[in-house]
């Protein structure tokens, strides 16, 4: 097993909501390897996407440290925390997330030009064409169906080839064929440049493609199967 | 990071069309009334310092209330043998008279030696030299004096005992910007004709000029401190013409001064306008700032981005506003042309223009920093859970603060005097305070008011405390704009009652000046014929101040007085209109001291000194003061201090002696009528008739000839003022199409459940109603107190709020925002519903 790249030690997540105490997180810990392809699956509201946000730093925990590529996410501030997702994070949303105002090709070029890159355009316009959208650069979100949006965001997220890809519930928002599609893309993109994937789903057919499969029930984490 | 942000504040705006517009006119509205003022006041100071040897006629100006002795004539031989030239001037009021009819007119009569003007040039028609139009008994007038009469070029005209011919009108005369109110329309005659009008008679007020244009590259500085140094009679005021026109100047000034601030107010109306603009802009894009923090940007690149994009709309708003204070210009001119004594051509100033625009940037910089601060606080977890609110923000005066100290350090630039600036920056925070409390209490109304059975009316009020709605900046934006013009109109009103002549009956219709002693019976019974009451007659006695507590007034004691920073020196050099009585006159206060006894007033001569120029004098009961008296110096003690309230228009006086103390002196006669409005002309014209000499001042013209002032100045500020009521409205406009989405689904879903579309209409009609009648009801109650301290403190007149302009005030702002919303906001009601649903 290689260098960890994501460590969770006992997280809790918990939010104040309608005057009461609601515990989303309640003790996590968790490793992942470099390189691994980690599905987390779990009934609805068991904290999925509470846990990858937190790894993603969108969200402080209640309690907990979380240490991405050796460093300690909860102690970073927040611009620090944004530094460390453009460099390091690439994150697919359920619901893609791309900015309306903004065209295919802009979005994708987005963290590029955040990180300050030469030729943004150029690199975005060979982006598009990898998940098969060279034709669709000029068009805004709204005008792409659902399965072009998350091809574009997918495009945004390794636009800087990150070390830690999190993605989650890709599929969720598309149908059968077009999820397979970005599923296979996602995994592609994958394998160019060796990112570590965290994957959030309920769909089985996805666990499939995972090195290893965790599963969160109620905030906690099951022993693996 | 600096081409992401650039790239990024682009893309942001290119679709935000509503966004761009909304800022952009609310700024653009502000730098143009700025510009309008500040081209006006360059202008006006470029042509007094341009013109000012034309102002005046000339390097140097001898003027006095005397004729000159013989030490300034032996001064100005000398200058003239150095190779200075010289001319007379002699300007007097007096009455005109058409021989044909007999009808008369006060008229300012100017008699001028040969080479006069000595710079600029008096234009004409016909346009010929004046001393071949002023040769044998010639006279030019101005037009007003035609068209009195009924007279045209080459009729005859009377002036005092003398009959001239009109030869030509006169269109401009260079050195008449003396002052703004003008007694009367101009008649000039050449120097040598005066003396048959028999106008200049013992006692009458003629004011000596003489100008002197000094030889090749002579200092006139240098001219005028020699020509001080050598006549020691301070009567004699000496001035190079850079200095000439103060009075005017200062008048300037101030006027320009309060109409920048009038024109600041529209700028920071806007600037609400823009600060609730991008508080809804931010908001509207809390999503695409959350995702944009979930790929990277720190709160510092999305500050950045969003605030060059505020400072470049400010820019473009900027310079369209400045765009449009061009084009306006001529319309400005003409509003502001009035004011001013002689021509003014509207040219640009670069600076003006600049600092218009700078004011624009900056006050755009300073109105967005707050909405664009909360962008820090927008969490990118936002993304995740939509319903995450923003955490308060810890500490907000550290922003709020810095904010105000610029826009208040704003308003000191504007304004370039601490005073005023304070003063307004004052009024400012009380006014903000003052509607954004209207404002709360208005959504606080809405929560408790009890359940209205009408259901527009219920919807109506619930729609003021929509979540995010903006009552505060509405009621704020378009409440200043109604002070401002609410306030005008109050000031407006309460001067036009003070001077309108038929309110008051303890007013004179005429004051007759320069009646002679041996005219006194006479005049008394001409009076008596045509009138039917006996006029009173007072005694005056011209005379010079001569020394104050022993100490003789000349040039050293003026010199070392003003060393000390004091002003209104005039009080020292003025000509004095003596009386003496035993009684102490009506309608005057004795402040301090106490009138004399006949006792008192037998043993030695006392006087009783005005309030004002007791202070101007630093003298108080028990100093003395020393009066020439055609040569003869009288001393008296001070026995006593009043209070005048010159309002009354009654025959008042700086100084009374006691009685006895001027006897023996050369008296002329002054005397007040009130006669009914119809037998004015007639009284005026069988007095001049009989007494060619004696001025007859209809209190009447004089009346409305400062209304006529008054009216352009108000004019002129209601001008500026305008552009704060449409700053206002703009931000109203702003407002409401920033909420159109959810009227949209609000207007959808209840037509839906069955209300007709009139239904809807009455229901935005209430909402509109309530903010236009709040921020009216606000906006005209500040500008009550703002009249209320302008009557009291500035002006000291009676308070007088007229109600009718009040309440136009409430009913104006209520209808215009009534009107505003439904432009706003009637192209919602056409949507078919399922349309709108859909789309939700």
């Amino acid at each position: 097993m290689g260098r960890m790249i994501v460590q969770v030690r006992d997280l809790t997540m918990r939010l104040t909501g309608g005057g009461r105490n609601v515990t989303i997180l309640d003790g996590v810990t968790l490793d992942v390897p470099e390189h691994e392809v980690l599905a987390v699956t779990g009934p609805s509201g068991s904290g999925k996407s509470t846990l990858l946000g937190l790894i993603a730093g969108l969200d402080r925990p209640t309690s907990g440290s979380i240490t991405v590529d050796g460093v300690d996410i909860t102690r970073l501030d927040e611009d620090a925390l944004a530094r460390l997702r453009r460099d390091t994070i690439g994150f697919v949303f359920q619901s893609f997330h791309l900015i309306p105002t903004l065209t295919a090709a802009e979005n994708v070029a987005v963290p590029l030009e955040l990180a300050g890159h030469a030729s943004a355009p150029a690199r975005a316009a060979e982006l598009l064409e990898a998940v098969g959208l060279a034709g669709r650069a000029g068009h805004y979100p709204t005008q792409l169906s659902g399965g072009e949006q998350q091809r574009v965001a997918l495009a945004r997220a390794v636009s800087l080839r990150p070390r830690l890809l999190l993605a989650d519930e890709p599929t969720g928002n598309l149908d059968s064929t077009t999820g397979a599609q970005i599923i296979e893309l996602l995994l592609a993109l994958r394998e160019e440049f060796g990112a570590t994937l965290v994957l959030v789903t309920h769909d089985h057919a996805l666990t499939r493609h995972a090195h290893r499969v965790v599963r969160l029930r109620d905030g906690r984490l099951e022993a693996p199967a | 990071m600096s081409a992401f942000v650039l790239r990024m504040a682009w893309r942001e705006t290119r679709g935000a069309w509503r966004h761009v517009a909304l800022f952009v006119a609310c700024i653009a509205l502000g730098v143009a009334a700025l510009v309008g003022v500040g081209t006006f006041a360059t202008n006006l100071e470029r042509t007094l310092g341009r013109e000012a040897r034309a102002l005046m006629g000339g390097d140097v100006e001898l003027r006095s209330a005397r004729p000159l002795g013989a030490a300034a004539h032996q001064e100005l031989e000398r200058l003239r043998a150095e190779g200075a030239l010289t001319t007379e001037i002699r300007e007097l009021v007096g009455m005109a008279r058409s021989p044909r009819d007999g009808a008369t007119a006060l008229v300012e009569l100017k008699a001028v030696g040969p080479r006069y003007p000595l710079y600029g040039r008096a234009e004409t028609t016909p346009s010929r030299p004046l001393s071949e139009l002023l040769a044998d008994g010639g006279a030019l007038v101005e037009a007003p004096v035609l068209t009195r009469f009924g007279l045209a070029v080459g009729d005859r005209i009377a002036v005092g005992a003398a009959l001239f011919t009109i030869r030509g009108v006169i269109t401009r005369e260079p050195d008449r910007a003396g002052g703004l109110l003008t007694l009367g329309p101009r008649v000039l005659i050449g120097d040598d004709a005066l003396d048959a009008t028999g106008l200049v008679q013992f006692g009458s007020r003629v004011r000596h000029r003489v100008l002197v244009r000094v030889p090749g590259d002579t200092p006139a500085e240098r001219v005028r401190d020699d020509l001080a140094r050598a006549l020691d009679d301070p009567g004699i005021r000496i001035v190079a013409f850079d200095e000439a026109q103060s009075g005017l100047r200062r008048f300037f000034a101030q006027l320009t001064t309060y109409l920048g601030l009038v024109g600041l107010v529209s700028l920071l109306v806007g600037g609400i306008g823009v600060a609730s603009a991008v508080r809804t802009f931010i908001r509207r894009k809390t999503q695409t700032i959350a995702i944009l923090k979930c790929v990277g940007a720190t709160s510092r690149t999305l500050f950045a981005t969003y605030l060059v994009q505020a400072l470049m709309l400010g820019l473009i708003g900027s310079v369209l506003g400045v765009a449009l204070g061009i084009v306006l210009q001529p319309l400005a001119m003409r509003a502001f042309a009035g004011l001013a004594p002689f021509a003014l051509e509207p040219t640009l100033d670069v600076r003006t223009l600049v600092r218009a625009l700078a004011m624009g940037v900056l006050t755009t910089a300073l109105v967005v920093l707050w909405p664009l601060l909360s962008l820090r606080t927008i969490p990118p977890s936002a993304i995740l859970r939509q319903d995450v609110e923003a955490p308060r923000r810890k500490r907000p005066w550290l922003a709020v603060l810095p904010i105000a100290a610029g826009l208040a350090a704003l308003a000191f630039w504007q304004a370039g005097s601490l005073k005023v600036g304070g003063i307004f920056v004052l009024a400012s925070i009380g006014a903000l305070l003052g509607l954004t409390g209207l404002g709360r209490g208005l959504v606080r109304l809405a929560r408790a008011a009890p359940r209205s059975r009408s259901l527009a009316w219920r919807h109506g009020v619930a729609n003021l405390r929509r979540p995010g709605g903006q009552v505060g900046g509405v009621v704020v934006a378009l409440g200043v704009g109604v002070m401002l013009l609410v306030a005008v109109g109050l000031l407006e009103n309460a001067l036009d009652r003070q001077i309108d002549h038929e309110q008051r009956r303890d007013a004179p219709s005429f004051f007759f000046i320069d009646v002679q002693a041996d005219q006194r019976d006479a005049f008394a019974r001409v009076m008596a014929e045509t009138t039917g009451v006996s006029p009173a007659l007072t005694p005056v006695v011209r005379a010079r101040l001569a020394t104050v507590d022993g100490e003789r007034v000349g040039r050293p004691m003026l010199e070392r007085r003003r060393a000390d920073g004091q002003d209104k020196l005039w009080y020292f050099t003025r000509e004095y209109v003596l009386t003496s009585m035993s009684e102490p006159p009506s309608a005057n206060e004795i402040l301090r001291g106490r009138w004399w006894t006949p006792a008192e007033a037998a043993a030695r001569p006392r006087v009783s000194v005005e309030e004002a120029a007791a202070k101007a004098l630093g003298v108080d009961v028990g100093h003395s003061l020393g009066f020439d008296v055609q040569g003869v110096t009288v001393d008296a003690e001070i026995a006593s201090i009043r209070k005048v309230d010159w309002q009354t228009f009654s025959t008042n006086f700086f100084v009374v002696f006691s009685p006895g103390a001027l006897e023996g002196a050369p008296t002329t006669f002054v005397a007040t009528a009130r006669v009914p409005a119809a037998a004015e002309a007639r009284v005026q014209d069988a007095v001049v008739s009989a007494f060619p000499n004696v001025t007859v001042v209809a209190v009447r013209d004089i009346l409305q000839r400062a209304a006529g002032i008054l009216a352009q100045i108000s004019f002129a500020i209601r001008a500026i003022a305008l552009f704060s009521i449409a700053a206002g409205l703009t931000v109203m406009a702003g407002t409401l199409v920033a909420s159109r989405w959810q009227r949209l689904a609000e207007s959808a879903v209840l037509r839906t459940l069955g209300a007709s579309r009139t239904t809807v209409a009455r229901i935005f009609a209430v909402e509109y109603a309530c903010l236009g009648a709040a921020a009216g009801v606000g906006g005209t109650v500040l500008a009550a107190a703002l009249a209320w301290i302008v009557q009291r403190f500035v002006l000291e007149v009676p308070v007088a709020l007229a109600p009718h302009v009040l309440v136009l005030g409430v009913a104006l702002a209520t209808t215009i925002a009534l009107a505003v919303g439904f432009l706003a906001t009637y192209r919602l009601l056409g949507h078919a519903p399922m349309a709108v649903l859909r789309e939700l």
